[in-house]
């Protein structure tokens, strides 16, 4: 029989080395012809405290991977270990390092009330009643749902039932929060307050979370690292500044005070001139270094005053489409820092 | 980055028992909650057993309530009772979890499969005793029978409702595996209304059809239960067998029904079944 609470998996959070460890993590289902490699040998490590994206166009393996961690689904190969507790050999600890909103479920139970659902949840990882109500009434007043704790979460509107989800998942205050597409099916509003709480789990509270989500834009604004999955493999792996830096292109955007009105000649072909309220921008669509520094010498020698100079930096949404078209041109990991690829 | 902890992450005092015991606690309170929330629909449930048992009774007596028959055979009814809400609620439960994701979210904790069942399947007890209880004494009042509520009987009969409730388990732990269990659990609850003892007793059936019925959960012990209610000591239970094979019965029941629920978990976690297949 395992041990359960022999120690305060609080004490945990603060642990020495990394909250998520995979190490060659692999999922197969099915067997001999059948056999589908849904996650392949993943290594990675999670730091204390980091936002990490999982990125991957649908079926590449996120949600497994996300389910493998919460000790939901086992893995064919590897280990994972949380907080420093095995999945496979310590779950009754290793579960309550975690909170986990999952994809495509309701997470909470619709026919009790928010108050029921907190409560049972907290009991459900061992917590006594009374150490679960002030925790439920702090999380209910926050997400606004206090005035109706005691009205069946059926009852409420698709954002509010999501507020519950991620309540349920904090009731805890596990120190790793895993979110698997908390946005999807929300409307503008209701994803506005959920990302917000994850910026605030991540800079107030210190969570270390795991966020899976097709709104690359909020995976972007949320995220330290990012990780992008494809069939089952992490093709890259990086912090989210340097991932975009490295994608950065020979677009460059020069600004100057007034308007050029001919001065300058000879600009580089497919290179366009555009008003920009009092001033003009010149776009450089394809340009090396070289080519840069020449046209600033010219808008100097005309005597344009120059505004600023900028590189064009792509979208993550732009990064992430080259990445699953150009797999093989991938950032290599080993200048990631943080992050590793098999 | 240092951790902000703020509120308790779990509690580090108590043994594993009183641990286990209020996890056990924790899921039966749940249970007890959902089936209130769905009073309306459980009152119906019974409701229409209840007028269906009171058909059969009327056409097997010829349009009228045959007093003795009536005896012998309600305690089959407050059986099946048992034994159908905890088959239908059961697995009805274990599908509803799996398709809103919650059987995920349950299973992220440190109470075992075997601990959430047994809370599950304790709150399913409380549902369906309420419902005998009510039937019972509706009946019992309203038909004026006259029962010899004899000790002995408590014995066979919670015999019968750890049967019945082993049942429901079974047919529980096999929802975690078979997506469309609803049409099995019917025939199986049709099995044990008609060979269980509700509309005739099963010592009137044919040899052949008595022994099958023997194997019905929850008919040994409506049968165990008639014999002491009638004024036969508990022994004569033992000596003609059923209670023996009741013992057995039930006691295989809730471990067949326990290892099945502990395999398909465990199934569900290697083929990702614990969501929407």
């Amino acid at each position: 029989m395992e041990a359960v609470l022999t120690e305060n998996p609080a004490s945990a959070g603060t642990a020495p080395g990394a909250a998520i460890e995979l190490s060659g993590l692999g999922k197969a289902y099915g067997r001999g012809e059948h056999a589908f490699a849904a996650v392949r040998e993943t290594t990675l490590s999670v730091p204390w405290g980091q936002v990490i994206g999982l990125l991957g166009p649908n079926g590449a393996g996120k949600t497994t991977t996300i389910k493998m961690i919460c000790g939901l689904i086992t893995p064919s190969t590897g280990s994972i270990t949380l907080g420093g507790y095995d999945v496979a050999r310590q779950r009754s600890h290793a579960v309550r390092q975690i909170g986990a909103v999952l994809e495509g479920s309701r997470n909470v139970y619709w026919p009790m009330s928010a108050w029921e659902n907190l409560m049972y949840f907290g009991r459900l990882k061992g917590l006594r009643g009374s150490e679960v109500r002030p925790r439920a009434r702090r999380l209910l007043t926050d997400l606004g749902l206090w005035e109706r704790r005691h009205e069946t979460v059926g009852s409420y509107s698709r954002g509010m039932q999501q507020k519950v989800a991620v309540a349920a998942a904090l009731i805890t205050d596990p120190p790793i929060i895993l979110l698997d597409e908390p946005t999807l099916g929300l409307d503008v509003e209701a994803a506005r307050t959920v990302k917000d709480w994850i910026a605030h789990l991540a800079a107030d509270d210190g969570k270390t979370v795991v966020l899976t989500t097709h709104q690359l834009e909020v995976a972007q604004e949320l995220s330290d690292r990012i990780a992008v999955i494809k069939e089952g493999e992490i093709i890259a792996d990086l912090p989210t500044t340097e991932l975009l830096a490295r994608h950065a292109e020979n677009r460059y955007e020069i600004r100057v005070a007034g308007s050029l009105d001919g001065n300058v000649g000879g600009l580089p072909a497919g290179a366009r001139v555009e008003p920009d309220g009092s001033g003009t921008r010149v776009l450089l669509p394809d340009a090396d270094s070289a080519t840069v520094y020449a046209v600033l010498d010219q808008l100097a020698a005309a005597d344009q005053q120059l505004v600023s100079v900028a590189q064009a930096r792509p979208s993550l949404e732009a990064v992430f489409i080259r990445l699953l078209h150009h797999a093989g041109a991938a950032p290599t990991p080993e200048a990631g820092g943080e992050g590793t690829t098999p | 980055m240092t951790m902000s902890l703020s509120a308790p992450v779990a509690s580090t005092r108590g043994s594993w028992v009183v641990l286990q015991t209020r996890l056990v606690a924790n899921e039966t309170g749940k249970g007890v909650r959902l089936m209130w929330r769905r009073r309306s629909m459980v009152v119906v449930g019974m409701a229409m057993l209840a007028l269906n048992y009171l058909g059969i009774t009327f056409f097997i007596g010829g349009g009228h309530v045959v007093e003795p028959l009536m005896v012998e055979t309600l305690p089959a009814l407050l059986a099946v009772v048992l034994a159908s809400t905890a088959a239908v609620q059961g697995s009805g439960g274990i599908a509803e979890e799996i398709y809103g994701g919650t059987l995920e979210q349950a299973q992220m904790s440190p109470a075992t499969p075997q601990v959430q069942i047994l809370g599950r399947i304790a709150a399913l007890a409380v549902e369906g005793l309420a419902g005998a209880v009510v039937l019972g004494a509706v009946f019992a009042l309203g038909f004026g029978l006259d029962y010899d509520l004899h000790p002995a009987a408590l014995v066979p009969g919670v015999l019968t409702v750890v049967d019945a409730l082993g049942y429901g388990l079974l047919l529980a732990a096999l929802t975690v595996r078979i997506a469309s269990i609803g049409a099995i659990t019917h025939v199986f609850n049709m099995v044990v209304m008609f060979f269980g003892g509700m509309i005739v007793p099963i010592t009137v059936f044919p040899d052949a059809l008595e022994t099958f019925a023997q194997f019905v959960p929850t008919a040994l012990g409506v049968q165990a239960v008639n014999t002491t209610m009638a004024g036969e000591p508990l022994s004569a239970t033992w000596s003609d067998g059923t209670l023996p094979w009741l013992v057995v019965h039930a006691g295989v029941l809730v471990a067949l029904g326990l290892v099945t629920y502990i395999v398909n978990i465990r199934h569900a976690q290697r083929e990702g079944g614990l969501s929407p297949r």
